[in-house]
């Protein structure tokens, strides 16, 4: 009984020590190991993914070695998921996240963005020929995927559209929404629209993208809760890859006009003087 | 001197009151979690979204008693249609009465919801396909899936408890004349209910949080709910919280629903009922009266009809007309099963012969071990993952939880409020959430609570062993309650102390009849690793649906193969248990029907 009390006295010790140790601002302490914990996704085509080889490659993973060797710093790549990457920037088990995350004002409630590094839209994903305007889907079943903003971005254009009560169906993941899409459960799949342009590569002459960009996703690197000098860090970093040709270098590796993703830069990232 | 008075139960109290005093005092004024709580995302509107958030709770758990009523319902018919047929004396009744459990026993719910959700309507032709797709064909298949999975459970446990009912019982309804529907009707179930309620009824409760699994098809129930109101917010600690105080008193109320079934089922003369037992009989009364009443009336109407031993010809020719009858239909029947079963059998046969065997064979050293050993140094094992990362991990959680539940069944039995309420607490907690659920729970709070942060692994098999310990610790107190009181009496009367009756008599014995059960719960940790994938452990499932992913189109070939070396893997250890079962068993005789 006594090595009881024991034992549980010093538990709630061990766990008074941890709390105290776990505080400290991001930025000294990557300078200080040399090691930036990045997040990155691992099913997301052309931003992060396993290749044939069992790699892990993508626009994301280079900009983030990018951002590391900039710093001067060690990489170290965590996989995460649309349900993981919040969670793990708010505890601090990476440090940054450069999982194709839509800037949202009431996201940046919880965690820091950098600037834009990539934009997209919300596009529809449909089989070729099938439907010609985004008033076509009126009616008409759409998955989406669960955990990210294309969810009530459809739900909001399907109801303007006049569709009082839209079938919109969730999944857990990018690949289900695309089954979902072949076996013909839904009529359309919607998401940004590199996503859809990955997956439709796979399986070419099949599937098309339908009308106009229907939501603005700018996509920023998150970042932790006030760290300014991290923020600075990697805006600056961002700004100086755009200044020297480099981010255009990984741009057009994954989504030039040579590639199976062909997706035209029409914009520029926000640049300060 | 501290060992009397932690006999007293004040002293016992107020030691828990303090502990937990301690607890409250510690993390919610001294410890920086270092995340902002705001409860409020449940309850006011959002200003980005325009809605009270909260309210997907509800509909979710509306979904989500509505997929436990439903698939319960096809749960029990199914089951006691499959435990009959596997006391059958028609053989391919039998065989594949024991396919079909122990197919969809030994591989991961998960697996099959995949299955039905995505590959079974690409094998449909495209006019029933449409149909199904016209109707709500996400709850269709998952409350569908969910139904054949419990199924499965539950026709054990009614055959293990039909086979549970004497011989001599048998013979005698036999011999008095009963035919043996009658048998079955009057004698062999109503008995067998009785015992096939309590583990009946934890199935139930399985289901329900089995339920949680829709979401993985696109179905917006509770679980759905609050990882849905986490992508929108980011408020992830909230919404698990709310829905995990939701599925606590999901489990409380059936656990509370299953505890008056009992009393009401008990044989308990009049004058002994207790409180409880009477308030089941009042509460169960509207729905036992209809049925006493039709059956008092059958029997009246029935009573008038006498046979008689002297038939007249017209009786003689009238009986033996139907004696042929039932036979012809009996033989009808056997050869219709026949044909379907051929062509089931026909039919997945084909099926698997047009599988593209290519696919399968490059793929399968990814499916086993993923990219070992030429992983990245700073991943874990050198890149193992799929099959071998699954085995790991489930021999990890197996081995350690099996210490977590020796201590904490024996916490469970012990007469100190001191360990019996933390135990109890502990296991009810544990068991009244759905695995996932765990899973989420240890994953995000951790690294919060000891600031130190595990890699996904780890977090998963912890997760794993937490649970399964809850599962063991009941196994092994019902078998330590199993043993008669006796024996822990007669040793602690010939001066061993409590510890060393406990290791000498008592476990030995109790852990010999709880072999089977705990076996049982191996394989289903097993299976349970494949739930792993929602927070990316690299472990089977996760690396079949990266498969699929990249390869797209052969989405039938992948998760053919992955069902199939789960099935291995489970089969096997089944295949052990029933012979330990068998080892372990004292009664030789099987009841055949």
């Amino acid at each position: 009984m006594k090595r009881f009390m024991t034992l549980a006295l010093a538990a709630a010790l061990v766990m008074a020590f941890a709390a105290t140790a776990f505080a400290g601002a991001t930025y000294d302490k990557i300078m200080k190991d040399k090691v930036i914990r990045v997040g990155i996704m691992t099913d997301s085509i052309p931003g992060a993914f396993y290749n044939a080889k069992k790699e892990w490659v993508g626009f994301d993973v280079d900009i983030a070695n990018e951002i590391a060797k900039r710093m001067g710093v060690k990489i170290d790549q965590v996989p995460v998921s649309n349900k993981t990457r919040i969670g793990f920037l708010q505890q601090g088990r990476i440090d940054i996240s450069v999982s194709n995350m839509t800037h949202k004002r009431s996201r940046d409630n919880s965690i820091d963005f950098s600037i834009t590094y990539f934009f997209d839209g919300q596009k529809m994903l449909a089989p070729k020929g099938k439907f010609s305007t985004l008033k076509d889907f009126v009616g008409k079943r759409v998955a989406v995927m669960q955990g990210t903003t294309s969810e009530l971005n459809v739900k909001n254009l399907l109801k303007e559209l006049g569709d009082a009560a839209p079938k919109v169906i969730s999944y857990q993941k990018e690949s289900e929404c695309f089954q979902a899409l072949q076996m013909g459960r839904v009529d359309a799949w919607s998401t940004d629209s590199t996503i859809l342009l990955g997956y439709s590569a796979q399986v070419p002459g099949k599937y098309e993208l339908v009308g106009d960009f229907f939501s603005n996703e700018p996509y920023g690197i998150g970042l932790v809760e006030d760290d300014s000098k991290l923020r600075d860090t990697v805006n600056f970093t961002l700004q100086d890859m755009w200044k020297d040709g480099t981010y255009e270098k990984i741009y057009n590796k994954w989504y030039g006009p040579d590639t199976k993703y062909y997706f035209p830069l029409t914009e520029k990232i926000e640049m300060w003087p | 001197m501290i060992n009397r008075y932690l006999e007293k139960t004040w002293v016992q109290y107020l030691c828990l009151t303090t502990v937990v005093g301690l607890l409250v005092y510690y993390f919610g004024w001294v410890f920086d979690f270092g995340y902002k709580f705001d409860w409020s995302v449940l309850y006011k509107e959002d200003p980005s979204y325009g809605e009270v958030l909260g309210g997907m709770l509800v509909t979710g758990l509306n979904l989500t008693v509505s997929i436990s009523l439903m698939s319960s319902a096809i749960a029990l018919g199914l089951g006691i249609l499959f435990g009959l047929g596997r006391l059958s004396q028609f053989k391919p009744v039998y065989y594949f009465s024991t396919c079909y459990v122990e197919f969809f026993r030994n591989t991961p719910l998960l697996v099959q919801l995949f299955f039905w959700y995505f590959a079974l309507p690409m094998g449909l032709p495209e006019g029933i396909r449409n149909f199904l797709f016209d109707q709500n064909f996400e709850m269709l298949a998952a409350t569908v899936g969910l139904g054949i999975y419990t199924s499965s459970f539950m026709a054990e446990v009614i055959r293990a408890g039909i086979q549970s009912i004497p011989k001599g019982l048998l013979e005698a309804s036999y011999s008095s004349g009963l035919t043996p529907f009658q048998t079955l009707t009057k004698i062999v179930l109503p008995l067998a209910f009785r015992a096939i309620i309590p583990p009946l009824g934890s199935e139930f409760l399985n289901n329900m949080k089995n339920s949680s699994l829709a979401m993985v098809v696109g179905v917006p129930e509770l679980c759905w709910a609050s990882q849905q109101i986490e992508g929108m917010t980011f408020k992830g600690f909230e919404a698990t919280t709310a829905a995990t105080v939701i599925y606590l008193s999901l489990s409380l109320t059936i656990a509370g629903i299953l505890t008056l079934v009992n009393w009401k089922l008990q044989i308990v003369p009049v004058k002994d009922r207790t409180m409880g037992h009477k308030f089941a009989h009042l509460l169960f009364w509207p729905f036992e009266a209809p049925f006493a009443f039709l059956a008092k009336m059958h029997r009246r109407m029935k009573r008038k009809r006498q046979d008689d031993f002297n038939l007249s010809r017209a009786q003689a020719a009238r009986k033996a007309f139907l004696a042929k009858l039932s036979k012809v239909l009996g033989f009808v029947w056997k050869a219709t099963f026949l044909v379907c079963l051929a062509f089931l059998i026909f039919s997945a046969v084909y099926g698997v012969s047009k599988f593209n065997f290519q696919v399968i064979r490059d793929n399968i050293g990814t499916l086993l071990w993923w990219r070992f050993p030429q992983g990245d140094p700073n991943e874990i094992l050198w890149g193992l993952g799929g099959l071998s990362f699954s085995i790991i991990m489930s021999v990890i959680a197996i081995s350690v939880s099996f210490f977590i539940g020796l201590i904490v069944g024996i916490g469970r039995t012990s007469k100190n409020k001191l360990f019996l309420i933390p135990s109890t607490l502990y296991i009810e907690l544990i068991r009244g959430n759905p695995l996932i659920m765990v899973i989420f729970w240890i994953y995000f709070f951790i690294p919060i609570l000891t600031g130190h942060f595990l890699n996904v692994f780890w977090s998963a098999t912890i997760a794993l062993t937490v649970f399964t310990g809850a599962y063991l610790a009941e196994i092994v107190r019902s078998g330590i309650q199993n043993l008669p009181p006796g024996q822990f009496e007669a040793a602690v009367s010939t001066g061993l102390t409590y510890w060393q009756a406990m290791r000498k008599i008592i476990l030995p014995q109790a852990l010999k009849q709880m072999l089977p059960a705990i076996v049982g719960q191996f394989i289903a940790i097993f299976k349970d690793t494949s739930l792993a994938f929602v927070i990316g452990v690299l472990e089977l499932t996760f690396v079949a649906q990266g498969l699929n992913n990249r390869l797209m189109i052969y989405p039938f070939e992948i998760y053919t193969t992955v069902a199939f070396l789960y099935f291995i893997c489970c089969y096997l250890m089944s295949l052990v248990a029933r012979r330990l079962e068998r080892k372990l068993s004292t009664e030789t005789f099987r009841l055949q029907m």
